[in-house]
C-alpha cells in the first residue's frame, strides 16, 4: 500500500517525529511504501477562500507553493495518515492549513451523499484516511470524540472514510497492525 | 457593553462573514453606550493585538466560515494564540457565528460541540453558536433576497446589545434547514450548478472544469 503521512507537528519535538519515523520504518518492513511530509518545513500558505482552484484553474490551486506536491502525493496514495499533537482540543493549525488546501482535488458541483450536500469527486479514487493524535495535558475523552466526529465528516467530504483514530500513547506495533488490516 | 468581533474569514473584508457581522453590529449599536472593535484574523501580522483585544472586552464574538468541517486554519491559529489565557478568571463571554456554503446546519454540529468545549477550556462564559448555512452566493443575490437574512442578523445583534445573549428563537430559525429533502437538494443543486458555471465561464475555464491535473 502507498501511504502518505502528513506530519502536522508545528514545533521541533523529537518524541512525536520519532514516533512517525519508527512507524514508517515498521510499515516499510511490511512492504508498504511510505512518505512522510513534514509540513512545518514546507512552504504552505493559508487558503484565501476565493475558489480559484475550482473556477480559474480547475483542479489546481492558484497559489504557487508546496501544496501542489502535497496534493499529488495525497491523491496518488492508498492511505493518508493525518497526524498532529492536540492543541486547544484540535489538531494543529499547521495540519488544518494543509488539510483545507486539498480541496482542488474535489469538484465544485454538488452531490447528495448520505442525505447531505457534499462536493462531487474530481478523481476516480481517493485515499482512505486515518488519524493519529498526541494528547496534550488537558486532552480528555470528549476532545478525542469531537475530533473524531469532525474527521468522520471530513472523510465524507473527501469522498472516503475514516479507518481509525489512534493516539501516540498506543504502541507503534498496534498502529501498524491497524494499517495492515485495511 | 464592550464587544470585540473577530472576523475569521480568509476573505477578510470581502467575505460573506463580514456582511453578516455588519448587520449584527448595526443592531448591537442601537443600545446607548455600546462600543465595539472589529479585527480581521487574516491579518496575521496584527496577532499581538488580537490577544489584547480579547482581554480588554466584556464580550467576544468569533465569526467564520465552515472550512472542511472545522474552523479555517487562520481561526485555529488564533485559537492557539489564546492558549496562555486558558482558565483565567477575567476572560470575556464568548459567542460564535459559523456560516457555511452547504445549506444544512447539520454540517456544523460537531464544530458547535468543539466551540462549546473551547469556551469552557478558556473559562469564558459560553454564549452559544449561531449556525447559518447556504451563505455562499449571497453577494450574487439581489438585495431583496438577502434582506431577510440580514434583518435576522440585525435583530440578533440588537438583542445581544441589550441583554448580552443570543435570541434563541432567531438562532433556531437561522439554523433551518437542519437537513435537506431530496427536492430541496435538487433545487439547491440547480442553483449551485448555475453559480459555478457562471464563474467558470467568466474565467474562461468552463471547458477545463473536469480536469484532473494530478492523475
Amino acid at each position: 500500500m502507498k501511504i502518505v503521512i502528513l506530519n502536522g507537528n508545528p514545533v521541533e519535538n523529537t518524541g512525536f517525529d520519532n514516533y512517525l519515523k519508527n512507524l514508517a520504518s515498521l510499515l516499510e518492513s511490511r512492504n508498504h511504501v511510505v512518505t512522510i511530509l513534514k509540513l512545518r518545513e514546507m512552504k504552505i500558505k493559508y487558503c484565501t477562500g476565493f475558489f480559484g482552484c475550482w473556477v480559474k484553474t480547475p483542479g489546481k490551486c492558484v497559489i504557487k507553493d508546496d501544496m501542489s506536491n502535497i496534493c499529488r502525493e495525497y491523491i496518488c496514495s492508498d492511505l493518508a495518515l493525518f497526524t498532529s499533537p492536540v492543541i486547544m482540543g484540535f489538531p494543529s493549525a499547521l495540519l488544518k492549513k494543509a488539510h483545507e488546501r486539498i480541496i482542488p482535488l474535489l469538484h465544485p458541483y454538488f452531490e447528495f451523499i448520505q442525505n447531505e450536500v457534499h462536493h462531487l469527486s474530481r478523481y476516480d479514487k481517493y485515499p482512505l484516511i486515518g488519524l493519529l493524535l498526541e494528547k496534550e495535558g488537558d486532552t480528555d475523552e470528549e476532545d478525542i470524540e469531537i475530533i473524531s466526529g469532525i474527521y468522520r465528516r471530513t472523510a465524507i467530504n473527501l469522498n472516503t472514510s475514516l479507518c481509525f483514530v489512534k493516539l501516540t500513547s498506543d504502541l507503534i506495533e498496534e498502529v501498524a497492525n491497524e494499517i495492515n488490516s485495511i | 457593553m464592550r464587544l470585540t468581533v473577530f472576523n475569521g474569514s480568509p476573505r477578510g473584508t470581502k467575505s460573506n462573514t463580514d456582511i453578516l457581522i455588519n448587520s449584527f453590529l448595526d443592531g448591537f449599536m442601537r443600545s446607548d453606550g455600546n462600543t465595539y472593535e472589529l479585527a480581521y484574523l487574516k491579518r496575521i501580522k496584527e496577532s499581538n493585538n488580537f490577544i489584547k483585544l480579547f482581554q480588554a472586552t466584556e464580550q467576544v464574538l468569533l465569526a467564520f466560515p465552515l472550512y472542511l468541517d472545522g474552523p479555517p486554519a487562520i481561526v485555529k491559529t488564533f485559537i492557539e494564540l489564546l492558549e496562555p489565557l486558558c482558565g483565567r478568571a477575567d476572560n470575556p463571554g464568548v459567542g460564535f457565528i459559523v456560516q457555511s456554503g452547504f445549506p444544512e446546519a447539520n454540517h456544523s454540529r460537531w464544530l458547535e460541540r468543539y466551540l462549546k468545549k473551547l469556551a469552557s477550556r478558556l473559562n469564558c462564559e459560553y454564549k452559544g453558536t449561531v449556525i447559518k448555512g447556504g451563505v455562499e452566493g449571497i453577494q450574487a443575490l439581489p438585495a431583496l433576497a438577502s434582506r431577510k437574512l440580514l434583518r435576522s442578523f440585525y435583530k440578533l445583534g440588537k438583542t445581544f446589545g441589550e441583554t448580552g445573549e443570543f435570541d434563541q428563537q432567531i438562532v433556531r430559525k437561522l439554523a433551518q434547514p437542519e437537513r435537506l429533502t431530496k427536492f430541496q437538494f435538487w433545487r439547491f443543486n440547480l442553483l449551485g450548478k448555475f453559480y459555478w458555471n457562471t464563474m467558470l465561464r467568466k474565467n474562461k475555464a468552463f471547458g477545463k472544469r473536469f480536469d484532473k491535473p494530478y492523475s
